[in-house]
């Protein structure tokens, strides 16, 4: 999957997002990646073979809501469009916005690849009443125009077929005669200056006089090359004033400008070839819709989705199925078998230690795994895929907007957020989908401090939902009190203004049971890759620094801390010395030692290690993201802070709460 | 019965259940957001229905459902359509 393409083999995926671009990919190759009903859900360029032609690169690339590149996912897609040898471009549309889809088809043919323009979800058009005669819109534009339902698998094969016969698009538009001089010129300045091998110099003029970043860098690089004779200014500044003086020729709108010719022309287009039926009454997806962002019921609606997920992953989940599986199977059959064997063929000893030990890899480290947290991700990850489908996490935005308002985001970021419950390594990434710097600083900050993820969230409802439903409350309350107030002060310490809220609302739809079950079966197979090792890992550290005896002088010298100002038995230390790892691994441990904590130490102890950093793989995500230096200034802020509050909490419950 | 356009309003002040047609993008309105707002499709004399506007500003454009906080939603500037007698 992570192979380059290789020589004019790429074929790169390209649309608006949530079109369905990932679903065709997973069609087109059998490869897995993500797939949800809202737009973001693809931020990086993902690579695999193509099914009907294995020499065939097929690239997914993030949704883009226009061109030029202004986010960082869309400038992640312009970086593969100009450094990808493409053998040509599939343009997946919604066939129910017609209109916006050939505003975008107006860019692409501009930059003069074989072009083959895939117009999915048409049966969702033909419910609203929308029908395309894609005939004449191939007609149109000269190039391959398919039907498809991605979902559904329709029109797959006629879109390989028409892969073969993808042509260069005729262009949709001429811009005002002003505007063409302006993109003639650069044009020729490109040529000159800085071809492209596969791109037409018109397409990148396009581009760069709308001001997309990657292209003005791309040209940059390449002109900076050419040597000027004597006396000239060099290609980099020849281009660099060609473009500031058709900007100023346009009192300084001309990426404007570009964008609503491209919409005129689309419109026109699109009017030609749309027949739409008069509907009399919005379908029932629409309702639903509605309801769910409605003043009154929206509220009521999300507690109880979230009051069903709690039934499904805190009680199914953390209370049922880890029962079953620690209690009946691990400690009743396969606990007593594994150690009888070790004892049989090593005998007492460190190597037994090191097997069925207190710190044994097979009695915690695959215990833990297995027994503890692969129910509950398992329960979590289900519901979860169930919500992504639905296309009810986009609507969470609309009622979480004044609320995030609150700490100087807007609802956006509502969906890394909801994500990190899942995985908080995935969220840091999909925070690219923000617009500004800010709110991507402000949102990495709070995950790695107050949202905890699938494996610990579990941990949590599983503990705390074992001692009473009032301390997953207070737990709860405090976590969501905590995210509030360090927003609040973040987004006033971290300079630059709040951007309000423009969201696109995808359809309700039923969740097809067999792509939840894909998508849970994908995000099971990361979790066991990536935790089982960690957790061994671990476990192998605790026992080193058990048999060592540093373990015991940690919690000697952690005592202080985690028996003075938390409140927690001294033993307590050693869970936090594996939060460092990952801080479900730490949560574990608490749950372990469950039975000898009283219901306050329970939500201290899980208040202090859900505020603790997330796991490594997070950190190294946070480090990408943000840079090594202030990932480790949220370390050294996150730390301190788990335990100052751990301990406020700790204070406060034994006054309010004995 | 032809339609006939009445003074320009800002979109947030719409009740729900209307149907307008988009008349102007104003200037207060972030470039960036601006450019965005084109991008879903909001352009000069397409019609809108607005679905709410509480606890945000709910329309339909084409088959685009968008919402939009107030902030912006106040800068958009509509005509209603109404119907001669």
């Amino acid at each position: 999957m992570t192979t380059s393409a290789s020589a004019a083999n790429a074929i790169l995926l390209v649309g608006h997002p949530n079109v369905g671009k990932s679903v065709l990919f997973h069609r087109l190759t059998g490869a897995y990646v993500n797939v949800s009903n809202y737009p973001g859900t693809t931020v990086e360029v993902t690579r695999a073979s193509a099914r009907f032609d294995r020499e065939a690169m097929l690239l997914d690339t993030p949704g883009v809501l226009a061109l030029p590149s202004r986010s960082d996912d869309e400038r992640a897609t312009m970086r593969a469009l100009l450094n990808e040898s493409s053998r040509c471009l599939v343009q997946v549309g919604d066939a129910k916005n017609l209109r916006r889809t050939l505003t975008l088809t107006a860019l692409l043919a501009e930059l003069g690849l074989p072009m083959v323009l895939a117009l999915n979800m048409h049966d969702e058009a033909a419910a609203r009443g929308v029908v395309v005669d894609t005939a004449a819109l191939s007609e149109e534009l000269g190039i391959p125009v398919l039907a498809t339902v991605a979902t559904g698998g329709e029109g797959i094969g006629e879109l390989t077929h028409g892969f073969g016969h993808a042509q260069c698009a005729e262009a949709l538009l001429r811009y005002d005669p002003e505007i063409e001089a302006d993109i003639a010129s650069m044009a020729e300045a490109i040529t000159r200056l800085a071809p492209h091998p596969q791109i037409a110099a018109r397409g990148l003029a396009i581009l760069y006089l709308g001001g997309d970043s990657v292209v003005a860098d791309w040209l940059a690089e390449h002109a900076g090359e050419s040597h000027p004779p004597e006396g000239l200014p060099s290609g980099r500044a020849q281009l660099e004033n060609l473009r500031k003086n058709a900007v100023d020729r346009s009192d300084g709108d001309l990426p404007a400008l570009l964008a609503r010719e491209r919409t005129e022309a689309a419109d026109a287009l699109a009017a030609s070839v749309i027949q739409r039926a008069v509907r009399s009454s919005p379908l029932l997806s629409q309702r639903l819709g509605q309801y769910v962002v409605h003043p009154v019921w929206g509220v009521p609606i999300l507690l109880g989705v979230l009051y069903a997920i709690y039934q499904f992953v805190g009680v199914f989940g953390a209370s049922v199925l880890v029962g079953l599986l620690e209690k009946d199977l691990f400690e009743g059959i396969l606990n007593p078998a594994f150690t009888h064997l070790v004892n049989a063929l090593t005998g007492p000893g460190w190597l037994q230690d090191l097997l069925v030990g207190q710190y044994g890899l097979w009695s915690m480290g695959m215990t833990y795994a297995l027994a503890l947290i692969l129910p509950i991700v398992t329960t979590f990850f289900f519901a979860f895929g169930v919500l992504e489908d639905s296309g009810y996490l986009p609507r969470l935005t609309v009622i979480a907007n004044r609320l995030f308002s609150l700490i100087g985001l807007n609802g956006r970021a509502v969906l890394p957020m909801v994500l990190g419950l899942g995985c908080v390594t995935m969220a840091t990434l999909t925070t690219r989908i923000l617009h500004s710097p800010r709110e991507r600083l402000i949102t990495i900050f709070l995950l790695a401090l107050a949202i905890p993820c699938s494996a610990q969230l579990g941990v949590v409802l599983g503990m705390l939902g074992g001692v009473s439903f009032t301390a997953v409350l207070v737990w709860a309350l405090a976590m969501v009190g905590i995210l509030l107030l360090s927003g609040f002060l973040a987004a006033r310490l971290i300079p630059g203004r709040r951007i309000p809220l423009v969201t696109e609302l995808p359809p309700m739809r039923l969740p097809i049971f067999a792509n939840v079950l894909k998508k849970t079966g994908g995000r099971l197979k990361w979790y066991l890759i990536e935790v089982i090792p960690l957790f061994l890992l671990g476990t192998l550290i605790m026992f080193a620094l058990d048999k060592s005896g540093a373990l015991p002088a940690i919690i000697e010298a952690g005592e202080p801390l985690v028996a003075g100002w938390l409140g927690l038995p001294k033993e307590a230390s050693a869970a936090f010395v594996m939060g460092f790892l990952r801080r479900d691994f730490g949560a574990t441990g608490l749950f372990a030692m469950a039975h000898s904590l009283s219901p306050i130490q329970a939500v201290v102890g899980m208040i202090t290690i859900t505020l603790f950093i997330p796991c490594f793989a997070s950190l190294m995500m946070m480090v990408k993201e943000q840079g090594t230096r202030v990932a480790l200034a949220m370390v050294a802020v996150i730390v301190p802070f788990a335990f100052f509050v751990g301990g406020l909490f700790n204070l406060l419950l034994r006054a309010v709460w004995s | 019965m032809s339609p006939t356009h009445e003074a320009r309003l800002p979109l947030a002040f719409i009740p729900p259940g209307s149907e307008v047609r988009l008349a102007a993008l104003g200037d207060e309105i972030d470039p960036l957001q601006r450019e965005q707002l084109t991008a879903y499709g909001l352009a000069e004399n397409r019609p809108i229905r607005v679905l709410q506007q509480r606890p945000m500003t709910v329309i339909l454009a084409d088959e685009v459902e968008l919402a939009l906080e107030h902030a912006v939603a106040r800068h958009i500037w509509v005509e209603k359509l109404a119907l001669a007698v």
